[in-house]
């Protein structure tokens, strides 16, 4: 179904914006292609609708808001800490549904209090769920599934594990296959062969400056010095980093906790105590990383949230590398669709162009699910529609 | 329903192709002069064969507007999305050999797996202010490799549509994805392989276009069954 016209329910959500003075803001509905590409990476170019300007620029059909609010914010050099709002159209290729679907959200950018603004985050998207989902349905029964990397980071570093390799599965998590995939090597390491026997030699002695010469001379006789990105010092780095990671073994308990951390998955209230259990039984020093899960679940139920919606799921992230902390997921208890999703994205200002650092959360609503929803409700209790 | 068959139009791909057909019982001609882009089944009526060029034929079949074509497995599986859903391979003819790979600067000593390749790629921003980029004219199939097969997100695509193994020396990419058949031009570049990058070996097919009307026809398991007997003597 392609539907032209906003739902009906958004002049409740504008309103809901309003009173959270959150500024509502436009973004051109075309948009240059590349910081989308550059952010979610090739694997979106399937999904966006891709076309080119006259001049050959890459342009695209708005597939998300995020990054186009974000880049807005830079361009306008408005101050921090702003929470913006936008309600509007988005294009994406899926199969089944529509492929030009309104969303709407809240971007809350430069807030230094991490746990309060991540707390507003769930709370605002959980009751815009309830304002615009009928009360005798839904609204009760949305569920909400929390992750949060910060964890998972402060539980590899813990392990003591070569910051090669910490980075590695932070940068997977989120991705089971791909996390799986470096398990196993952790548990069977093996060496680095087929190297050239004189470069075998220098990283043998560590002769770090020699290589980086012949790495060098070598790339001055094949001509492929002018134009290379990587140099010899990088290459040299590298070899001798991917030398020792190989030779990195995680013993068969130190895997084990790692899995058995992955596999956490409890009731939000109890996920503090759990975590600490955790920490103490395997012995890990998680301390920062706890207390700040712990000062956002303060801050959730200060603001009177109700936790016992919500769950903990220790593996839940997003390979991407923008996002930094927590992220979450609400659905209506019973319904496998996504009404809102959301999270933390520190990175992403930095790697749009911002000067400065600038701590970022946020959240998006899917209208056209929330719209059906609406529209089965209304056809049991037999309204008009 | 005349049949259709999509050959290469020329040079070697369409003499190898009508030689199998030869080899077959399906001897073609050309209708009118050798130039012509019109062919014929000899002995059989309701068959047509249209010469068309190598990436016409798999666009061709992808939508469904003729029944049967020799081209490259690359070239198809580049070009259709769900290309296994959509078509059918079916005899491998044992020419026009090429694998679609991946290949990195020599110079990258350390860098031999596609895992070496993710550790380059997460850090590629951080060390050169932009996204490790790709030079190819196969984005699908290096999309489904990178993304699918080895969760390397943090790319960008350079699109090339020729001597795409000069672009790392040139600068305007710094690794390629390309089809190679003896890797001489890859070594003259000063480029390698990587061990788990052979993305694709593909060679040219007879492909057939799924479609309904092809359930229960006999001309259209004639034809198969032919090129595959053709192919084991």
């Amino acid at each position: 179904m392609t539907r032209y016209d906003l739902p009906d329910f958004a002049p409740d959500l504008l309103a809901a914006f309003a009173t959270r003075r959150a500024e509502r803001v436009h973004t051109p509905v075309i948009q240059p292609a590349d910081p989308f590409l550059d952010m979610a990476g090739e694997d979106l170019r399937r999904r966006i609708f891709l076309t080119a300007s006259e001049t050959g620029t890459s342009l695209c059909l708005r597939p998300e808001f995020t990054i186009p609010v974000c880049l807005r914010h830079i361009e306008t050099a408005t101050g921090t800490p702003k929470r913006y709002a936008y309600l509007g159209e988005v294009f994406r290729q899926r199969r089944g549904g529509a492929e030009e679907f309104y969303q709407a959200g809240i971007e809350d950018l430069g807030e230094r209090d991490v746990a309060s603004a991540d707390a507003r985050a769930i709370i605002d998207a959980m009751d815009l769920l309830r304002v615009v989902l009928p009360g005798q349905t839904q609204a009760q029964t949305l569920s909400l599934t929390l992750g949060d990397q910060a964890v998972f980071e402060a539980v590899v570093a813990a392990l003591g594990l070569p910051v090669g390799w910490q980075k590695r599965l932070i940068h997977a998590f989120g991705d089971v296959g791909q996390l799986e995939a470096l398990l196993d090597r952790l548990a069977r390491p093996q060496p680095v062969t087929g190297l050239d026997p004189e470069i075998e030699a220098l990283l043998s002695a560590d002769r770090q400056d020699d290589l980086i010469v012949r790495l060098e001379s070598r790339m001055e006789e094949t001509g492929y010095s002018t134009n290379a990105s990587r140099s010899p010092t990088e290459i040299a780095r590298r070899l001798k980093e991917k030398r020792s990671l190989a030779e990195t073994r995680l013993d068969g308990s130190a895997l084990l906790l790692l899995r058995e951390f992955l596999t956490l998955r409890l009731p939000l209230a109890e996920a503090s105590a759990a975590l600490a259990g955790f920490a103490d039984a395997a012995d890990l020093k998680l301390g920062p990383a706890i207390a700040a899960f712990d000062a956002r679940l303060a801050a959730l139920s200060n603001a009177g949230a109700d936790l016992s919606a919500m769950t903990y799921r220790a593996a839940f992230g997003r390979p991407l590398d923008y996002y930094t902390g927590m992220v979450f997921e609400i659905v209506a208890s019973g319904g496998a669709e996504v009404l809102a999703g959301g999270g933390r994205f520190d990175r992403l200002m930095t790697l749009l162009g911002a000067q400065s650092h600038i701590p970022a959360v946020g959240f998006s609503l899917w209208l056209d699910r929330i719209e059906a929803l609406r529209d089965a409700a209304r056809g049991k209790t037999g309204e008009p529609a | 329903m005349t049949i259709t068959i999509a050959l290469p139009s020329k040079g070697r791909m369409k003499d190898e192709a009508s030689a199998i057909f030869e080899r077959a019982g399906l001897k073609i001609s050309s209708v009118g002069n050798d130039r012509s882009y019109r062919g014929r089944v000899e002995g059989i009526d309701d068959v047509e064969i249209a010469f068309l060029s190598a990436s016409e034929i798999s666009r061709e079949i992808g939508a469904g507007s003729v029944d049967f074509g020799v081209t490259g497995e690359d070239l198809v599986r580049e070009g259709l999305a769900d290309a296994d859903e959509r078509v059918e391979f079916c005899a491998r003819l044992g020419f026009g050999h090429a694998d679609v790979v991946v290949a990195v600067p020599d110079i990258w000593l350390d860098v031999d797996t596609m895992a070496d390749l993710g550790d380059v790629a997460a850090d590629f921003r951080t060390r050169h202010g932009r996204r490790l980029a790709i030079a190819t004219k196969y984005w699908r199939l290096t999309q489904q490799h990178f993304s699918g097969s080895h969760g390397i997100q943090l790319y960008r695509i350079v699109e090339s549509l020729g001597a795409t193994e000069g672009a790392p020396a040139s600068g305007s990419a710094d690794i390629i994805v390309d089809i190679t058949s003896t890797g001489s031009t890859l070594k003259a570049n000063h480029l390698k392989i990587l061990s788990d990058g052979i993305i694709l070996r593909s060679q040219a097919c007879l492909v057939r276009a799924r479609k309904p009307g092809h359930e229960g026809d006999i001309r259209v398991r004639e034809i198969v069954e032919r090129v595959q007997a053709a192919l084991r003597v």
